[in-house]
C-alpha cells in the first residue's frame, strides 16, 4: 500500500477526470439515443436507414477502434481544414477528452437507440388513447403520459448504459486522457508495483459503478412504487 | 355556428370507414338528440368500436359526414380537439395513467385542456370521485385498486371535463361479475342525470331499463333500431333474434 504513497493526488485528479468524461458521455449519450430512436420510429424512409446503419455499425466494432478512428480521424480532418487557412500549420491536435467522451457516447448511443425506442412502443396505447380522448394535444400527451411511461420502461437497460461508460472511460486512457488508468501506468513506471495499482483503478472502478447501480435501484423502487401497490 | 337545442347532437350520414381493403362500416346513419341514451350491441367485430372512436376521431371515418353539436369532425385540429372536449370516452380496459394518483388521473386533463388551476381541478375531481363513491382512493394508484373502481375512476376522469356526450366502449366486459353492478350503477345515476350517453354493452338489463333506442350492428352495418321494449319483445330482423337468442341463453 505504501507505494501508493505520493500517487493519491494523481489518482484523485484521474478519477475527477473519469467522472468529467462520464457526465459529458452521459448527456451525449442520451442526445444519440433519441436522435437514433426518432430516425428508426420516424416513417421517413432515409432517416430509418441511417439509424439502422449507425447501430449495426457501432455495436459491431470494437470499441477501442472507434475511440482511435475517432481521435486520429478529428485530428486529421481538422489538420486538413485549417491548412486551407494557414498552410504553416503542421498539425492540430485534437483534446483527447472529447475525442474520448464523444467516441464512448456514441457507441453507448447506438446501444440507447434500441433501449429508447423499445420504451416507446412499450407504452400502454391505452393510456395514449385515453389522453387524446380527454382532448389533450399530441405534444401533451407526450410530456405528461408517454414519457413518465418509457423512464420507468428504459431504466434498467439505461443502468446498463451507464455502466458501460463508465467502464469505456478507462479505455480513453489509450489516447493520452490522463484518467486513473492513465496514472496507474506512470505509478508503475516508477514504482513496478503493477498488482496494487491495477487493483486500486479497479476499486476506484468498483466505486463508481456502485454508486450507480444504487442510484438505478432506488429510481427504479421510486418508479415501481406507482406499479406494484408499495407505498 | 352554433346549434339549438332542437338539432341533433351527434349526427352520422352515410358514413363509411375501411381499415385498408376491409370495410368496417357501411353507411351509418345515425342521429342523437341531447339527453338521449342509446345502447349499441352486436357480434364482436361488427364494428361497434369503430363507430363510437369515430365520433371522438379516434378512428377517422373514410367518407360521409360527422357532426358533433354543430362542428363537423374534418381534418383541421382544432375543431378535433374541440369536439373532444364535450366527448368524454370510457374504453373498456379503463386505461387510467398508471403512473399518476387517482387525483392526478382525474386533473391532470383539467389543467393542460381546460386550463383549470390546481386547487380548483382538484375540487372538481373530489367532487366526481364521490359522485362515483371512491373519494378515500383519491391518492392511492390506478394498480392498487380494483377493476370496478378503476372504472369508476376512468368514469370519473371523463366527466371532470364536463362533456356535453358519454360514450362507454364495453365498460363492464373486463370486470369479475361482482363488480359489474357498481359501474352500471354510476351509469344509471349519470342517465338520469340526463347525460347524453352512448354505451356499447351486452348488459341487457341496463339496456332494457335505461336505453332510449337499442342499436343492434352486424358486419359493419346498422341492422336493427328501435325502442328496447320492440327491440327485446319483437326483433324484425333474423339477425337481431340470432344474437339476442345466443345474448341470452347466458
Ligand atoms: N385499427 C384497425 N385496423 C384494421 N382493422 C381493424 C382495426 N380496428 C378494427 N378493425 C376491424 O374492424 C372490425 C370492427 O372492429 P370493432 O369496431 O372493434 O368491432 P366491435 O367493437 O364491434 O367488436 C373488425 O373486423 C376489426 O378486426
Ligand atoms: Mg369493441
Amino acid at each position: 500500500m505504501e507505494a501508493l504513497t505520493g500517487w493519491w493526488d494523481d489518482y484523485a485528479w484521474g478519477s475527477l477526470v473519469v467522472a468529467k468524461v462520464f457526465l459529458t458521455s452521459i448527456g451525449l449519450m442520451v442526445l444519440f439515443g433519441l436522435i437514433g430512436a426518432g430516425a428508426k420510429l420516424s416513417n421517413i424512409r432515409i432517416a430509418q436507414k441511417l439509424a439502422g446503419a449507425y447501430t449495426v455499425i457501432f455495436r459491431g466494432t470494437p470499441e477501442i477502434l472507434v475511440i482511435l478512428l475517432l481521435y486520429f480521424g478529428s485530428a486529421i480532418a481538422l489538420t486538413s481544414i485549417t491548412q486551407m487557412f494557414d498552410p504553416e500549420v503542421k498539425f492540430v491536435d485534437v483534446p483527447p477528452f472529447w475525442a474520448g467522451t464523444f467516441a464512448i457516447a456514441i457507441i453507448v448511443g447506438s446501444y440507447a437507440t434500441e433501449t429508447f425506442r423499445g420504451a416507446f412502443l412499450g407504452v400502454s396505447p391505452g393510456s395514449i388513447e385515453a389522453a387524446r380522448a380527454l382532448g389533450m394535444s399530441p405534444l401533451q400527451t407526450f410530456i405528461y403520459i408517454r414519457i413518465p411511461e418509457m423512464w420507468r420502461i428504459a431504466l434498467p437497460p439505461f443502468g446498463n448504459h451507464m455502466l458501460s461508460l463508465i467502464k469505456d472511460t478507462a479505455l480513453i486512457s489509450i489516447i493520452g486522457l490522463n484518467e486513473t488508468l492513465f496514472v496507474a501506468k506512470q505509478a508503475i513506471a516508477t514504482t513496478n508495483k503493477p498488482f496494487t495499482m491495477y487493483i486500486f483503478v479497479g476499486l476506484i472502478y468498483l466505486a463508481f459503478s456502485s454508486a450507480i447501480t444504487l442510484s438505478v435501484m432506488g429510481l427504479e423502487k421510486f418508479g415501481k412504487r406507482t406499479t406494484e401497490g408499495a407505498r | 355556428m352554433s346549434a339549438s337545442d332542437a338539432d341533433p347532437l351527434i349526427q352520422m350520414q352515410n358514413v363509411d370507414k375501411f381499415f385498408g381493403d376491409f370495410q368496417a362500416l357501411k353507411n351509418i346513419n345515425l342521429e342523437v338528440h341531447r339527453g338521449e341514451r342509446i345502447v349499441v350491441c352486436g357480434p364482436s367485430g361488427s364494428g361497434k368500436s369503430t363507430m363510437i372512436r369515430c365520433i371522438n376521431r379516434l378512428e377517422e371515418h373514410s367518407a360521409g359526414r360527422i357532426i358533433i353539436d354543430g362542428n363537423e369532425l374534418t381534418d383541421k385540429v382544432k375543431d378535433i380537439d374541440a369536439v373532444r372536449r364535450e366527448v368524454g370516452m370510457v374504453f373498456q380496459s379503463f386505461n387510467l395513467f398508471p403512473h399518476m394518483t387517482i387525483a392526478k388521473n382525474l386533473m391532470i386533463a383539467q389543467q393542460l385542456v381546460r386550463k383549470t388551476p390546481k386547487g380548483q381541478a382538484r375540487e372538481i375531481a373530489m367532487h366526481y370521485l364521490e359522485r362515483v363513491k371512491i373519494p378515500e382512493q383519491a391518492d392511492k394508484y390506478p394498480i392498487q385498486l380494483s377493476g370496478g373502481q378503476q372504472q369508476r375512476v376512468a368514469i370519473a376522469r371523463a366527466l371532470c371535463m364536463q362533456p356535453e356526450i358519454m360514450l362507454f366502449d364495453e365498460p363492464t366486459s373486463a370486470l369479475d361479475p361482482e363488480m359489474i353492478s357498481e359501474v352500471l350503477d354510476v351509469m344509471i345515476d349519470l342517465a338520469n342525470d340526463g347525460m347524453t350517453m352512448i354505451v356499447v354493452t351486452h348488459e341487457m338489463g341496463f339496456a332494457r331499463s335505461v336505453a332510449d333506442r337499442v342499436i343492434f350492428m352486424d358486419a359493419g352495418e346498422i341492422v336493427e333500431e328501435a325502442k328496447p321494449e320492440e327491440f327485446f319483445d319483437n326483433p324484425v330482423h333474423e339477425r337481431t333474434k340470432l344474437f339476442l337468442s345466443q345474448i341470452l341463453a347466458h
